[in-house]
């Protein structure tokens, strides 16, 4: 049997047995390409779940949808490496129960798709201690290492050029699991801290304040990148604050779901060169 | 007589337009993105393009734009207008579906007070349209009654001949006239045979559609909830969109000068209804897509007798979860009435 | 146009520290730059990143950020939360092209009279060097710039 249909079956025996009360995976998407999330709440909706390697998409944020857990019944979810640390952020940050939670794993490389063995999310502990392993490596990046590379000015410019795009669609917040906010910072008024209006200096501000947010939370799913609908490359700012904080913290997000938050904690001994 | 601009002499027709004065505009592609950006050289344009990324909408109703500077002093608040740009434009190599997005949005940027941020870019700008001749799958716009070789909205309807190596020039409106007079020296005489228009297959019918939404019973449908459960609230969908025109005004600036300006909004959010005091009647997403096909395809064709939709498809396209109008007209033209 | 640059400064300080630090430099009879315009808040930690986003909004060539020195906050940890977040915005701030040298950080207590004048000194004669911040400066002017199209 290939994976998808060992899953189907796993769905179909879950919620036939009533385990959970749905099932968050994928399904066809317009073209042969593209998947689309599929809310499973019977066997036979299973049928039209999809399991390869165009699952793509970090669907951990649906957990967040209104109401969804509030009746703590339990709900699987089809979670790569990458999904599996947003569960853990989310749980660390009081936003789920992560008991509530079953993970059906799954990994892709070269187009092939794995399953990943375990359904709570302290079984994935060793998985997400060797992907932190490989971080510094993974983290790196070419054009991250042309940027650094470059005179503040030429940053500068480069970003410019990159946010002038922007439209302040905000896709990139919706389709974040991170970005869980009920009102978040740029749609506060009083006061109003950045400027809400599109254009370049607006753009510039939403976009920082945006990576700051996400600085030691950001799973590097890219969900944010995929969504931009101009293709800002947002994912170099989220790899590089996740390299500034695994270097300075020795943080790399969720490692587990009782990891403290990296910025609501601090060590006595932090660094502290730049300051005068 | 049909005349036949040559590709070769579409460099010569932009050197001429801006000598004239005019801003010449068409799309482009760089690295990340397209859209619709002012060339000096035709070298420039990208006509392979299904179409830009970016709708038209934006050299019209720029995403944010300012109105009035204010200053507000002890007695009296002092107020000083802008007003959009005079520069005379041209637009080669517009879509049918991004053209008739503009003249769909006419009706509502005149219908009470003439919004002249609007209206002067609208006079101002000769919108020459290329027929399409190559689609894709999010392409809809024979759904809406329109086709892609619509002229709807455009100055000038530009069909590719079948060699590839230039135009058919059908003059729509004395604007588009007076432009192609500036290069008639440029035209040839004689109709070469045009390309074939793209096929659009129909996705949905659109009558039936309409019939199911102005149904009042079908407004609390439990159809609206679960087509939209995937929806993540972003609006991407609403600012691609050619017919999309909300807008927000927001005052930049601190209490005593600032800056006036209009952004845009969209349905999608849930800010876009939220009352100050802290209830919003449109709560939930599912509200929120519900309006916007209502919106779309019942009370604007209401007021204004068509349809606030030109089947670009761009909704679909670039939705982050797969979702848009179409799937959403597909499904209801399912259901029951 | 032989005007000398004076750039615009604005220091977040805490109330007990750095801001008791700069009473004394006045107390003291201190002279220093009057570059620096001082917003007084109760602790470090209360100084949000947006608060340095919006200075620059304004049309600041410098931030200054100061508290108390580790181990002497008011509030016990306050200024160890805040060096984190600084340390982590700083890296943002440089990786976006923002230079750091427009953005410092330092521990004053309220005993550092002195030093609050030297740094201020200092500060404001490193960003004259600097010269204005023409990249946000440009960026500033497009908002208040009508529309180009």
């Amino acid at each position: 049997m290939t994976i998808q249909e060992t899953y189907k079956a796993r769905v179909k025996k879950l919620l036939a047995s009533g385990t959970v009360k749905m099932v968050i995976g994928y399904k066809p998407g317009t073209t042969a390409d593209r998947r689309r999330p599929h809310f499973i709440r019977t066997p036979e909706e299973a049928d039209q779940l999809v399991l390869d390697s165009a699952c793509i998409t970090n669907l951990s944020g649906y957990l967040l949808s209104e109401g969804l857990l509030s009746d703590e019944k339990a709900v699987a979810i089809f979670l790569k490496p990458d999904g599996i640390r947003s569960i853990n952020i989310l749980a660390a940050e009081a936003q789920l129960n992560s008991e509530q939670i079953l993970i059906l794993g799954f990994d892709s490389n070269d187009n092939q798709v794995t399953a990943l063995e375990g359904e709570k999310v302290e079984e994935f502990t060793t998985l997400i201690e060797s992907i932190k392993e490989q971080a510094p490596e993974a983290l790196k990046n070419p054009l991250l290492e042309q940027i650094e590379g470059m005179t503040p000015k030429e940053r500068f410019a480069f970003w410019q050029g990159e946010f002038s795009r922007c439209i302040k669609c905000y896709a990139c917040r919706q389709a974040c699991p991170m970005c869980y906010c009920r009102r978040c910072i740029v749609d506060c008024n009083q006061p109003q801290w950045v400027n809400t209006s599109s254009h370049t200096l607006g753009n510039f501000e939403w976009n920082i304040v945006r990576a700051f947010h996400l600085s030691g939370r950001c799973v590097g799913c890219g969900n944010c990148d995929r969504a931009c609908p101009v293709n800002i490359p947002l994912r170099l700012i989220n790899a590089k604050m996740a390299q500034e904080v695994l270097g300075a913290f020795d943080h790399f997000s969720g490692m587990s779901h009782t990891q403290e938050p990296v910025l609501a904690s601090f060590k006595k001994d932090d660094s502290e060169t730049f300051i005068l | 007589m049909t005349r036949i601009l040559q590709s070769d002499k579409l460099d010569n027709c932009v050197a001429r337009w801006r000598e004239a004065g005019l801003t010449v505009i068409g799309p482009v592609k760089n690295e990340s993105s397209s859209s619709y950006a002012a060339v000096e050289k035709a070298a420039e344009f990208d006509f392979s393009l299904i179409m830009p990324d970016r709708s038209i909408k934006e050299l019209f109703f720029p995403q944010t734009e300012p109105m009035l500077h204010y200053t507000i002093k002890k007695q009296r608040i002092d107020t000083s207008d802008f007003t959009p740009p005079p520069e005379k434009r041209i637009i080669f190599g517009a879509r049918p579906c991004d053209a008739s997005g503009l003249a769909i949005d006419d009706p509502l940027f005149g219908w009470d007070y003439k919004d002249n941020f609007w209206f002067q870019r609208r006079d101002t700008t000769v919108i020459v349209t290329i027929a399409c001749t190559k689609a894709d799958d999010f392409c809809m716009c024979t759904s809406l009654k329109l086709a892609p070789d619509s002229t709807k909205g455009s100055d000038v309807l530009l069909r590719p001949l079948q060699n590839n190596k230039g135009w058919q020039v059908e003059e729509l409106t004395d604007r588009g006239r007076d432009a192609f007079n500036e290069i008639a020296d440029l035209l040839q005489d004689g109709s070469g045979p045009a390309a074939p228009t793209a096929v659009v297959a129909e996705k949905f019918n659109l009558d039936a559609c309409v019939a199911w939404l102005q149904n009042p019973e079908n407004f609390e449908s439990t159809f609206w909830r679960e087509i939209s459960m995937r929806c993540i609230g972003c609006a991407s969908c609403t600012f691609l969109c050619p017919t999309c025109h909300c807008f927000d005004f927001q005052d930049e600036g601190d209490t005593y000068s600032g800056i006036r300006r209009k952004n845009w909004d969209s349905c999608s959010f849930a800010l876009f209804t939220m009352h100050t005091s802290g209830h919003n009647p449109r709560a939930t997403q599912s509200a929120r897509w519900r309006q916007r096909i209502m919106h779309k395809f019942n009370y604007f064709p209401g007021k204004f007798n068509v349809n606030s939709c030109s089947g670009c498809g761009r909704c679909s396209r670039q939705c982050p979860v797969d979702m848009g109008i179409t799937e959403t007209l597909q499904a209801i033209s399912t259901l029951p009435s | 146009m032989n005007e000398i640059f004076e750039p615009k400064i604005v220091a977040f300080v805490c109330t007990y520290c750095t801001y008791a630090g700069a009473d004394l430099a006045g107390t003291s009879r201190l002279k220093y730059a009057p570059n620096v315009r001082i917003v007084r808040l109760p602790c470090t930690g209360r100084i949000s990143p947006m608060f340095i986003l919006k200075a620059l909004q304004k049309g600041a060539d410098g931030v200054l950020i100061s508290g108390c020195h580790p181990g002497d906050c008011h509030f016990t940890h306050g200024n160890y939360h805040a060096r984190r977040r600084w340390m982590v915005f700083r890296a943002l701030l440089e990786f976006t092209g923002i230079p750091s040298e427009r953005v410092k950080y330092s521990w004053i207590s309220a005993a550092e009279g002195g030093k609050f004048a030297d740094l201020m000194n200092s500060i404001t004669e490193d960003i004259r060097k600097l010269g204005p911040f023409d990249q946000y400066n440009a960026l500033i002017k497009e908002t208040e710039a009508p529309a180009t199209f």
